[in-house]
């Protein structure tokens, strides 16, 4: 059966039963994920997913009820289920839902893509990163080299009770290598573009290429070796700038999750946690210095939150979250948004077997000026720290701790010697307060978050952050590392 | 709508076994269907029932190519085109000089799951009546967040070897946060049937560490005594079984347990063990590769005593395989994924009783791997961090970071309660653990409420 004819079945018989909202998303999600450790292919998972998931609103009550079994009985069963959930949900009280207005669209949209990255061989995946392993084997002490490519791609069919009629299509593409090093008791990694698999974007077999994982074999599998044999950064408060890939979990952690407004408004206090933002903060709060602007743009190409429609059918939008350093904006949704205000277009549900909830679409701290190299220049002391390896934030994102792969030594205007097993730690708004410089356009690179986790049951998502290597002074650094 | 049944689900796994040209043929099916009711600021605002079924087809070819492909779908068609591509993978895929075979038929698979019927087929409404009982009983003045779950498991797998295995099970949960406006409070229950859930209790739990909670005073950070509490410590149990257990990461040397194998890693009052087949965890009886589950003990009296094996590093070190295995080949290996830290004797009371100067701790946030080969994590405190003097717990803190080593941590165990809790996250595996009362917990700074 087509998807829209189960969707428009589910939505037929969720009004029939009582919904006086309700939304139905047929979902197909592909997935492959390639991983080869030391010349072996050590994993291959190829997975496809479809189903349908039915939200309805029964007297400003949610409900929603989802399967993978897709047949027109379990369509019409899942619409049922729905509104007795909701029928339920009105057991506790409280005020109800109340979603503010939007023009339902029509519309079909996919993510551009180069070379579709499904279509690419297995045979030349396999190839690519036999290569990129054994590049960086050929340094000797590297211990295990790992390549990996992450293919992903979703079709959303999403109908709605006010007229949405959506049909979009999202491909994403990831590439990374990591290296190894083990010995005296310790175990030191270094990876490109990123940790955690790498370089993620929206688009096709271009993301793999731009990543070259071969040619970036060599250095990268040489510094995890070096890492081995570095001195641990010793404990100090020092000027500290973040690689483009640290500053983008330190903008998606201290920024955009204390700015979704669910979140603000005790929505996930159990679970995730709040915010340290107040509603009342929009406006007035200063959050960092004025070199800090922050925007959500689910229009950013190759971000992982760029769509054309978020879940709620609501069209991807560019706004302001902070403007030279005051909060002048929330991700919000149409359940969350007040005095009138659209939704942000920020909801977003993980597949066809979750509620959509207000998520981060592509959330960048804005380009300075001056380049990488003109920035350490301009530095007297301090240290370059470089791609996360650990993270943790309390539940109101206040304080703050990562982990590095590797720190670099500034002195001087120059870079010197490497440190193992770096961290710094700090207050959100202590820090981005301390914000003195961003680099410009030309270091500035939207980086792929694809395992974001929040909600109850777990929903993962998969955004963006744009970002340019950054400044802070006065950072506290060390103290927890061997 | 109710469960497959172990036929059923095996007849789904054996439509996939009939592949043309393949040496080997397995197929992991694995049906989760169940119901969360989400409240906040004391109201449900999210609600939802959702049903799942995957099949996980792995084919060998030419005797050691080996491809895997995954359908969310029960119908044999879509299970047999499964089966294709895994195949067309498979033959697109280097040899496997290392590929051990399949598991053959077990004698017999452990007793192993408790799959309660009423949990099973726990309606929203029931969801929704617990929830709204717990916050009728709040005292005024307070705000609740939280969830209640109900969710049954069944998974089967059937290779071409004969293995044919099927089991089923439920779990439950309830979560409450009490926020009492300048503190909160918190509380959980795991448990495979939801009647063996007392919400109530945990609800007056959760309020009273709330109004406990309230104007905490600033605590420098260091290095305190500490009592934490069975879902703190689970939180430690749990990270340890993730760093270094499987026998793939020892081969590889990214386990911290490498040269320590035999040798004393923690105090002799810390037995960890991980057991599928114990009543009082949510388990099967097989692992994903259709393996038998054993009882293997990690930790003996402090002593780090063995690791957990999948098949295919149990073949290559001449042993049999622990029944630990994850959907094969996988990256990862062998994981321990029903654990549990055995109970001591001291009333959970009794340790902060004990206790003279030091913290007690509700509940850990947001933890993480600061250093894997010193078993070092990180973390926050939240929803009940209490100073304790002479025994008596005097007042709130404000929640701290600790960046401690876990297995320092354990060294420095001083007593073990009696009383044990289950935590479990959406899925597979569950940890037990009882409260420690441990003499050295390093906290490394401290947040602002």
């Amino acid at each position: 059966m087509e998807p829209e004819e189960l969707t428009e079945l589910a939505l037929a018989a969720a009004v029939a039963a009582g919904a006086g909202y309700a939304d139905v998303r047929w979902v197909r999600e592909e997935t492959e994920g390639l991983t080869v450790v030391d010349g072996r292919v050590d994993d291959l998972e190829a997975e496809e997913s479809s189903g349908l998931g039915v939200r309805v609103l029964v007297d400003g009550r949610w409900g929603f009820a989802a399967s993978a079994v897709l047949d027109p009985a379990r369509a019409r069963d899942l619409a049922g289920r729905a509104v007795e959930v909701a029928r339920a949900s009105a057991a506790a009280g409280g005020e109800p839902v109340r979603l503010a207005p939007a023009e339902p669209a029509v519309a079909s949209w996919a993510t551009p893509v180069g070379r579709d990255p499904f279509a690419v061989p297995l045979a030349e995946r396999v190839d690519l990163l036999l290569a990129a392993s054994d590049a960086q084997r050929s340094v000797a002490g590297v211990a295990h080299a790992k390549a990996t490519v992450d293919l992903w791609r979703r079709r959303t069919v999403l109908w709605s009770t006010e007229g949405a009629r959506i049909d979009q299509t999202v491909t994403q593409t990831g590439a990374g290598i990591e290296a190894t090093a083990v010995g005296d008791g310790d175990l030191q990694h270094r990876s490109w573009p990123n940790s955690f698999r790498g370089q993620f974007q929206a688009g096709g077999w271009e993301v793999v290429e731009a990543a070259d994982l071969v040619g970036n074999a060599p250095r990268v599998a040489a510094e995890a070796v070096q890492l081995l044999a570095a001195p641990v950064l010793p404990e100090r408060v020092t000027t500290v700038i973040l690689d483009g890939q640290q500053l983008s979990l330190q903008v998606h952690e201290s920024v955009g999750h204390p700015l979704e407004l669910d979140r603000i408004l005790g929505m996930e206090a159990a679970y995730a946690g709040t915010s340290f933002v107040g509603p009342d903060d929009l406006g007035r709060l200063r959050y960092g210095s004025p070199a800090m602007s922050v925007t959500a743009d689910a229009t950013t190409p190759g971000g992982l939150g760029t769509f054309a429609f978020d879940d709620e059918g609501v069209p991807a939008q560019r706004s302001p979250l902070v403007a030279d350093g005051v909060v002048a904006g929330f991700l919000t949704s149409r359940e969350t948004t007040t005095d009138g205000a659209a939704s942000g277009g920020a909801m977003r549900a993980d597949g066809w077997g979750a509620m959509p909830l207000i998520r981060m679409t592509n959330v960048h701290l804005e380009p300075g000026q001056g380049s990488l190299d003109e920035l350490v220049a301009d530095t007297a002391d301090g240290v370059l720290l470089s791609v996360n390896r650990s993270w943790s934030i309390d539940d109101r994102r206040v304080n703050f701790q990562f982990g590095v792969e590797a720190a670099w030594e500034i002195r001087g205007g120059r870079l010197g010697r490497l440190y193992r097993n770096a961290t710094y730690d700090g207050r959100t708004t202590e820090l981005w307060g301390s914000l003195d410089a961003v680099c410009g356009p030309g270091e500035w690179v939207v980086w792929g978050v694809p395992n974001c986790g929040k909600g109850q049951p777990y929903q993962n998502a998969r955004v963006g952050h744009g970002a340019a290597p950054a400044r802070f002074r006065d950072v506290h650094v060390g103290g927890v590392g061997r | 709508m109710t469960a497959f049944g172990s036929e059923r689900l095996l007849e789904v796994a054996e439509a996939a076994l009939g592949t043309g040209g393949a040496d080997d043929v397995e197929a992991l099916v694995y049906r989760q269907a169940g119901g969360l009711t989400r409240f906040a600021s004391s109201r449900i605002h999210q609600s939802a029932w959702r049903e799942d079924l995957w099949v996980r087809v792995r084919v060998v070819v030419d005797g050691n190519r080996v491809g895997t492909a995954t359908v969310h779908a029960a119908d044999p068609a879509a299970v047999r085109a499964t089966a294709g591509r895994a195949a067309e993978v498979a033959r697109t895929m280097p040899p496997d000089p290392g590929y051990p075979g399949m598991p053959g038929p077990a004698a017999a698979y452990p007793e192993a799951g408790h799959h309660d019927e009423a949990t099973a087929g726990a309606d929203p409404a029931t969801r929704a009546g617990l929830v709204a009982g717990v916050l009728r009983r709040l005292p005024a003045g307070v705000a609740a967040a939280g969830a209640c779950e109900t969710r049954e498991l069944e998974i089967a797998l059937a290779n071409t070897r004969g293995v044919r295995a099927a089991g089923a099970t439920t779990g439950a949960a309830f979560s409450i946060l009490v926020d009492a406006g300048s503190g909160t409070g918190w509380a959980e229950g795991t448990e495979p049937a939801l009647a063996d859930l007392d919400v109530a209790a945990l609800g007056e739990r959760a309020a009273r560490k709330a109004m406990d909670s309230r104007e905490p005073r600033e605590l420098a950070p260091g290095t305190y005594p500490v009592v934490l509490e069975p879902n703190a410590a689970s939180v430690m149990v749990q990270w340890l079984g993730w760093l270094g257990f499987g026998a793939k990461a020892y081969d590889e040397g990214r386990s911290f347990l490498v040269g320590r194998l035999g040798q004393r890693v923690c105090s002799p009052l810390v037995t960890i063990v991980d057991d599928a087949t114990a009543a009082d965890t949510i388990g099967v009886g097989f692992d994903f590769e259709g393996v038998p589950k054993r009882r293997v003990t990690l930790i003996d009296e402090g002593v780090a005593a063995s690791l957990v094996y999948d098949f295919r590093a149990a073949t290559g070190h001449g042993v049999e395989p622990t029944g630990h295995g994850l959907p094969a080949p996988s990256a990862e290996g062998a994981l321990p994924m029903h654990l549990s830290l055995l109970p001591g004797r001291t009333p959970q009371a009794e340790l902060v009783a004990g206790l003279e100067r030091g913290l007690l701790v509700t509940r850990f946030h947001y933890t993480n791997l600061v250093n894997l080969m010193d078993t070092t994590i990180t973390g926050m405190t939240r929803d009940g961090t209490f100073w304790v003097e002479n025994g008596q717990v005097v007042g709130a803190v404000r929640n701290l970071r600790f960046t401690q080593s876990i297995l320092e941590a354990l060294s420095a165990v001083r007593a073990v309660g009696a009383e044990t809790e289950m935590a479990a996250e959406d899925g597979y595996g569950a940890a037990r653990a009882p409260a420690l009362a441990i003499d050295r917990f390093a906290f490394s700074s401290a947040t602002t409420f």
